[in-house]
């Protein structure tokens, strides 16, 4: 479609019209990794109308926009509170598979990923590779038209309920970690692959371990070219890291420790002038990254935003951990309790344990603060002993 | 008045231009040498660039700018460190006269600040240095158709070189504002010896002192200027945490040992890393507060108090991280950072302790 590209305003009508015209509020789902049929035949009508990925091309579902236009139709989606627009900017398995897949495979599972009709998991870390994900050791051979691919994988969310897995898997052993990966698109649901639940300090599971033996992919769904998978996983890593941006969820059960102002009156501490100080410290660290976003948002064009978003996870982290550390202090031995007879100490101490999820998730705070010296401050690299070697002869755990 | 964001860039960057020539780092260690600790010179050249009169009233000879272009301006004189009466003359004085003085007050004070022809400063607070109602150790007491005032006033900024002096004291009313003939019976003024050569204190006594009284404002009145200033500090603390950031992480680049730059070590990049979230951080919280006493001055309590403790802070431990960061160079008279330091340690106290930040964001959130 090489139409001229219609006027914000224009835009703005159309995609009002179309949501008031078609949107009816889905059932709420309890599980995220599951798409429920309205929820699938919703994303149909979204991906039909344009609107799933306006910056794609015609030929993929898509409007060819800039991001200016599809940033309108993002805005009016949210603001009828509809999913399933402007997929391109979050759909990690689905811009993977747009950005290096064959036209073949793309033909098979775009639109199966885009509707949610088909959901894919991560299979990227590993017992022995998780802040160094370069070192990963799960093995694929080939064998004629399939790969037969050996290895364990963590940290997967969804496995259970995907019917496919994004995999990082080594191809060669004898050449530099970095260059002997490849990315595969994996089916799930086969006698290979096992998922079990994981259980984490906090008592849920919202991971699962995923074993892999003997199970086979199809050459077809390898992409971006063998020994390239590094190259995609960048690539697919930089989808990931944009949505995981807000980070942190907030309490588990609705309790007043929620206000930390609060928690600190009724338990008779705002008299005291040690938590007073900590207090204030507390409430400035959650409303200078507030203010820092905003200000992020302000200046997207100014070229301070990106130094500020990189340092949204480190901020977030030490807003967890230090709100956690006071709600623990203020109510003191309380916290020795659990269960639900308890819930201001269930709180305050499941908080204390999962402000972990983000100082290690998605890479620990450490490696971030590598990352930001050297992309954001252009601080000299740590030397890596083993970038260059066969990695067959690096030294891993 | 307020400019568009991208005026007050251009405003901050002509400030900018000037130091580059006026204010090197030769400039306030030559300045700081003096007696004084204050550059005649240097203050003309302020004024041609309009800051002394930056936020008065174009009626009396300035600019008549708001919080924001004086926050952005600040960062540009804390970058430089600024050996000036800049805060306590062009912000604190020249604000409280503005609040509460009468048109006759303004026509006779503002245009001489405004102008370069006379400094202005305020006697706030006695000895505890709280800049709170109850710290003021100055009383008057109506004396014919005047006042007299008795009592101390300490760390009053630049006093020695001051012309138009300001005081504020306890009547029988409550808090109310005076002035003060240089040359007035029983005021003395005594030069503190300072930790900070680049800001400047005095130790002002009065005995039956002559005092005129300024308009009729109390307390609040105060409390206004003194937001402005703090949130004058805080833009000079952003800039100055920034520039020494700035030169400490150049420094990781071009400082060898073991065969590698220094910033190569994590030890040493995740300090920089930290730094740069509080770097951003307390440019946020001053920016902040700027925008929010410029919507609302009477509403920006929270604002202005999280930016006093915040920037505060942030730039102390930027320039403890920063002189941790340097090594041996970093702990020679030589080398600027320390001079960083001291300026940042005296933003922790002076116009308002960190502590009593603190307690005032804990008040705007109701604890």
């Amino acid at each position: 479609m090489t139409t001229t590209a219609p006027s914000t305003d224009d835009l703005r009508t159309e995609v009002r019209a179309w949501l008031a015209q078609n949107w009816t509020a889905l059932p709420p789902s309890d599980d995220p990794w599951v798409s429920s049929p309205e929820e699938i035949a919703w994303r149909e009508k979204v991906l039909d109308a344009g609107y799933a990925v306006p910056t794609y091309p015609a030929d993929w579902f898509g409007r060819a926009y800039p991001s200016k236009l599809a940033a309108v139709i993002h805005q009016e989606f949210r603001a009828a509170k509809a999913a399933g627009a402007c997929q391109d900017k979050h759909n990690i398995p689905a811009n993977t598979l747009f950005t290096f897949g064959s036209d073949q495979l793309k033909n098979e599972l775009l639109r199966d990923f885009l509707t949610g009709a088909a959901r894919a998991c991560l299979l990227y870390s590993e017992p022995g590779a998780g802040s160094d994900l370069a070192g990963v050791s799960t093995t694929a051979v080939r064998d004629r038209d399939h790969w037969v691919v050996n290895g364990q994988k963590v940290w997967t969310s969804g496995a259970a309920t995907s019917e496919y897995g994004l995999l990082i898997a080594r191809t060669d052993w004898d050449t530099p970690k970095h260059k002997g990966m490849s990315y595969f698109v994996i089916p799930m649901r086969q006698p290979g692959i096992e998922v079990r639940p994981l259980v984490q300090i906090t008592g849920e599971a919202h991971f699962n371990e995923v074993f892999i033996c003997d199970a086979t992919v199809p050459h077809a769904n390898l992409i971006g070219g063998e020994g390239n998978g590094w190259r995609v996983l960048q690539t697919a890593l930089a989808y990931e890291r944009s949505v995981m941006g807000d980070g942190g969820r907030g309490s588990r059960n609705k309790s007043k420790a929620d206000s930390l102002v609060e928690l600190a009156r009724e338990h008779g501490r705002l008299d005291d002038d040690a938590l007073r100080e900590k207090l204030a410290n507390v409430l400035a660290l959650r409303e200078l990254n507030r203010l820092n976003n905003l200000r992020a948002k302000a200046s997207t064009s100014q070229g301070t935003s990106s130094s500020i978003m990189s340092l949204g996870k480190l901020a977030m982290s030490r807003i967890l951990h230090s709100e956690a550390a006071l709600k623990t202090e203020i109510i003191g031995t309380e916290s020795l309790f659990a269960g639900p007879d308890n819930p201001e100490a269930d709180d305050v101490n499941f908080l204390s344990l999962n402000a972990f999820f983000t100082s290690i998730g998605g890479g620990t705070d450490q490696i971030q603060r590598t990352i930001i010296g050297e992309r954001v401050l252009g601080l000299a690299k740590e030397p890596e002993t083993d970038r260059d070697i066969p990695f067959r002869k690096a030294r891993h755990s | 008045m307020t400019m568009s964001a991208a005026d007050r860039a251009e405003l901050a960057a002509a400030v900018k231009d000037l130091l580059h020539e006026h204010c090197t780092e030769a400039d306030v260690r030559r300045v700081m040498e003096t007696d004084d600790g204050f550059d005649r010179d240097l203050w003309q050249e302020l004024v041609a660039q309009g800051l002394p009169g930056l936020i008065v009233d174009p009626e009396y000879g300035g600019v008549g700018l708001g919080a924001q272009e004086l926050e952005a301006v600040a960062e540009v004189t804390g970058a430089a460190l600024l050996p000036a009466p800049f805060l306590s003359s062009a912000v604190f004085a020249t604000a409280l006269i503005q609040a509460t003085g009468s048109d006759a007050d303004k026509a006779r004070l503002l245009p001489g600040l405004a102008e370069g022809s006379s400094i202005a400063t305020v006697a706030a607070t006695g000895p505890r240095g709280t800049w709170s109602p109850d710290g003021v150790a100055v009383h008057a007491i109506h004396h014919d158709a005047e006042y007299r005032l008795t009592g101390n006033a300490h760390y009053v900024p630049y006093g020695q070189i001051a012309d138009v002096i300001i005081a504020i004291a306890k009547t029988v009313e409550g808090i109310a504002l005076f002035e003060i003939a240089p040359a007035a019976p029983g005021f003395e003024r005594t030069t503190a010896t300072v930790f900070d050569p680049t800001v400047r204190l005095s130790t002002y006594t009065f005995s039956q002192t002559p005092a005129r009284r300024i308009g009729t404002g109390g307390w609040a009145a105060v409390e206004h200027a003194l937001s402005l200033t703090v949130i004058a500090l805080a833009g000079e603390q952003v800039g100055g945490a920034r520039r020494l950031f700035d030169i400490t992480v150049e420094y990781l680049k071009t400082r060898f040992q073991f065969g590698r730059p220094i910033g190569s070590f994590q030890a040493i990049k995740h300090m920089a890393a930290d730094l740069l979230l509080e770097v951003e951080s307390a440019t946020s919280a001053a920016q902040h507060a700027a925008a929010q006493f410029d919507a609302d001055p009477t509403g920006a309590d929270g604002a202005v108090a999280l930016a006093g403790f915040a920037c505060a802070e942030a730039y102390h431990s930027t320039t403890m991280q920063s002189i941790q960061m340097h090594g041996g160079i970093g702990f020679t008279w030589e080398h600027p950072a320390h001079l960083f330091l001291r300026r940042a340690r005296t933003g922790r106290q002076l116009f308002g302790s960190s502590r009593d930040h603190r307690e005032r964001y804990l008040a705007s959130k109701g604890a």
